[in-house]
């Protein structure tokens, strides 16, 4: 039943969560076949590569979006908080006198904090997320323009350069940033009791809260993760094009809740993992890459990204249907 | 007690905003791109002195020898889908027709975006083509993608928005950036008067020859036309609806002190143009800018504009592929002080790996017609 790319060690979770994982494998295992077969440079280790170095960005922000809309939440602020950060960073060096590192680190703290304001509000004055994150989305970006106030900060050191442009034993460097946080993100979903109580409080959160759990702080977590890790992206995005403006991020709310509900997660709450996560990921980069190198144009490219978009979802809720019916 | 609490966050965050925003109303930013300006003398035709700079653009390393024979090239400019770079791009195929042995396509993100422009380069960096065009969204960002088409033996010609030089082996430059301010700002003195006040509609901050325009008029204005007041310069991202908003935004901002609109890029000129129209102030405010001939045909005809400045995209296009065909049949080198591009002759070589295309060109209601780009 397993097929060889969906195959992470003993599931606890009911079998019917690992078949869209399963399709959507076998349909991106599929699609890469077209593609490798019509251009023969879509399948080389350094386009692989290459393309790794490219999706880290929107990557690291998919991972604890998944755990925020696990729990029922969704954080459209995410593009936002990488441009403030990466504003952030260029300003404290430039501007600020800090030294390059603790600019980093301050860069990704603010991150932190952003998520952690929007968690406030959500869990204690009780904003629903979408307007809540909708707010913080201008609101963070009006921030990035106003600091920045259009000025990019350039001319970082050499060592800068080598998260985003850099490599270690050939494998670009934000790569192996990204694979580590996707096990760190797995095994905490899957394993750790925080885990647990995320898909309770997705399913049923007034039943979680009767049952005990810590659910506003759980929230709170979740929403600070969000924004630290885009932070880190927004680290990782300055190095790579070795500027800072305040236009960064624009966007990548989309693409990274695309990832998300691509990879099974459901809009609605409860379900969802890590490695379904990962697989849209690396289907809609790969899509969009090898489509590229055939020759299809960009705005047909989109096209068939919103297309695999919506059957993806069709799927996803057909199998919903069986499970709800199957019991 | 949490009524208390939500009243004082709204009130707080409301506090927040207006003393964000007001930190920024009225700010007269001036380019911030930190390069020297050069503002030409009050009365000269515009011409400018050409420069000798040592050649400094970047190399590719092994390119092919494909001298004489076929290539293809891809252009990838700041965004598709305007009228601007459809005009560059059939210049291009222009070109690619007269010469017989150069395929060009032209392919780009649908929103001025460096990430997006980045990726797209980047695929055909992977794929493999003989040489890349294109018009930066951000020169520094736009870098490191160009040195990796180089190390690639890839021939990159820029046109239109610069890179940092090393990034690229030559750029087409339409005009002198301290031509073109002077140009705009002596239209709009003419137009306006010596001590009005006039704003700037413009692209973003960031992108490269919009930021040296406004600095080069920041320059000029303070130097022939100390008497004019510089309101304010808003950003509308090359879209329509956005460039629209904008102007009238600062129509309905300024009231009687707004005399004139400057638009910095080809789809802001005629949104403000729109702007003034709908707002019945057609004579009243007048707009200046940057804009093709076959968009502003309507206000110039019927005397909301009275010039529109340009210099013909179609040959930019058309001089920017030649330059291609040139260095890799070897007829371009570092060092050369000019160039043979087919119709448009000779085009002199400046400030070191920069070929200009000739002065700022200006349409008005006399000649506009005779213009279809």
């Amino acid at each position: 039943m397993t097929s060889l790319a969906a195959a992470p060690p003993e599931r606890r979770v009911p079998r019917w969560l690992a078949r869209h994982e399963t399709l959507l494998a076998a349909v991106l295992i599929v699609a890469l076949a077209i593609l490798g077969a019509l251009n023969n440079r879509f399948l080389t280790l350094d386009n692989l590569l290459n393309q790794g170095r490219l999706m880290t960005e929107v990557g690291l922000i998919a991972l604890p979006m998944t755990f925020v809309i696990i729990t029922g939440g969704i954080d459209l602020s995410v593009g936002s908080v990488v441009g403030l950060c990466a504003i952030a960073l260029g300003y404290s060096w430039k501007n600020l006198g800090f030294p390059l590192p603790a600019a980093i680190a301050f860069a990704i703290a603010l991150g932190a904090i952003c998520g952690f304001i929007n968690g406030f509000f959500i869990t204690r004055v009780k904003v629903p997320p979408l307007i809540m994150t909708i707010a913080t989305l201008a609101l963070y970006r009006g921030f990035a323009e106003g600091i920045s106030q259009a000025h990019s900060v350039r001319g970082y050191p050499e060592w800068f350069y080598f998260m985003g442009q850099g490599e270690l034993f050939g494998v670009p460097t934000q790569l192996w940033l990204l694979v580590a946080a996707i096990v760190i993100a797995g095994v905490a979903l899957d394993r750790t009791t925080f885990g647990r109580s995320l898909y309770a409080i997705g399913a049923n959160e007034t039943a979680a809260r009767f049952s005990g759990l810590p659910v506003d702080r759980i929230k709170l977590v979740v929403y600070t993760l969000s924004g630290l890790m885009a932070g880190v992206s927004a680290y990782v995005l300055v190095s790579r094009v070795t500027t800072t403006r305040s236009d960064m991020g624009i966007g990548y709310e989309l693409d990274v809740i695309a990832a998300v509900v691509l990879g099974g997660t459901s809009i609605f709450g409860g379900s969802g993992t890590i490695w379904g996560t990962v697989v849209g990921l690396v289907m809609i980069q790969l899509l969009k890459d090898g489509l590229a190198l055939t020759g299809v144009k960009g705005d047909a490219t989109i096209v068939v990204i919103g297309t695999v978009l919506i059957a993806s979802t069709l799927l996803a809720s057909s199998l919903q249907k069986r499970r709800d019916v199957g019991g | 007690m949490m009524k208390l609490l939500m009243t004082t966050v709204a009130a707080a965050a409301l506090a927040l905003t207006f003393g964000a925003s007001g930190a920024r109303a009225g700010d007269k930013w001036d380019g911030a791109d930190d390069l020297p300006t050069n503002p030409l003398a009050c009365d000269s035709s515009g011409g400018g002195t050409v420069a000798a700079k040592p050649y400094d653009g970047g190399q590719p390393t092994g390119a092919p020898d494909k001298a004489g024979k076929e290539i293809t090239l891809v252009d990838v400019p700041k965004l598709i889908g305007i009228g601007y770079f459809n005009a560059t791009s059939k210049g291009m195929q222009d070109a690619a027709k007269e010469l017989g042995n150069v395929k060009v396509t032209t392919d780009g993100p649908t929103e001025a975006k460096i990430d997006e422009q980045i990726k797209f380069i980047d695929n055909y960096v992977t794929r493999g083509v003989d040489g890349v065009l294109f018009a930066a969204n951000d020169p520094v960002a736009i870098a490191p993608v160009l040195k990796k088409a180089l190390s690639k033996g890839i021939h990159v010609v820029g046109y239109d928005a610069n890179s940092t030089p090393d990034a690229r082996q030559w750029f087409v430059n339409q005009a002198e950036f301290n031509g073109i301010g002077k140009a705009l700002i002596d239209s709009l003195a003419k137009e306006i008067g010596e001590d009005k006040g006039f704003a700037i509609v413009t692209s973003t901050f960031t992108t490269p020859n919009q930021a040296r325009w406004i600095a080069e008029m920041s320059a000029y204005a303070a130097r022939c036309h100390p008497k004019l007041k510089w309101l304010e310069t808003v950003e509308a991202q090359e879209d329509n609806v956005l460039s629209f908003n904008q102007a009238t935004t600062l129509i309905n901002k300024y009231g009687d002190k707004l005399a004139g609109l400057v638009g910095m890029t080809s789809v802001a000129t005629p949104a403000s143009a729109e702007a003034v129209t709908k707002a019945k102030l057609c004579g009243k405010v007048a707009v200046v800018g940057l804009a093709t001939p076959n968009a502003m045909k309507p206000y110039v005809n019927a005397d909301c504009v009275k010039s529109v400045v340009l210099w013909n995209p179609v040959d930019l296009g058309y001089a920017a592929t030649y330059v291609v065909r040139a260095v890799v049949d070897g007829k371009l080198k570092p060092g050369d002080t000019s160039v043979e591009a087919g119709k448009l002759g000779k085009l002199t070589v400046v400030n070191g790996s920069e070929i200009l295309l000739g002065a700022p060109f200006i349409f008005t209601k006399a000649n506009v017609k005779d213009f279809d780009f």
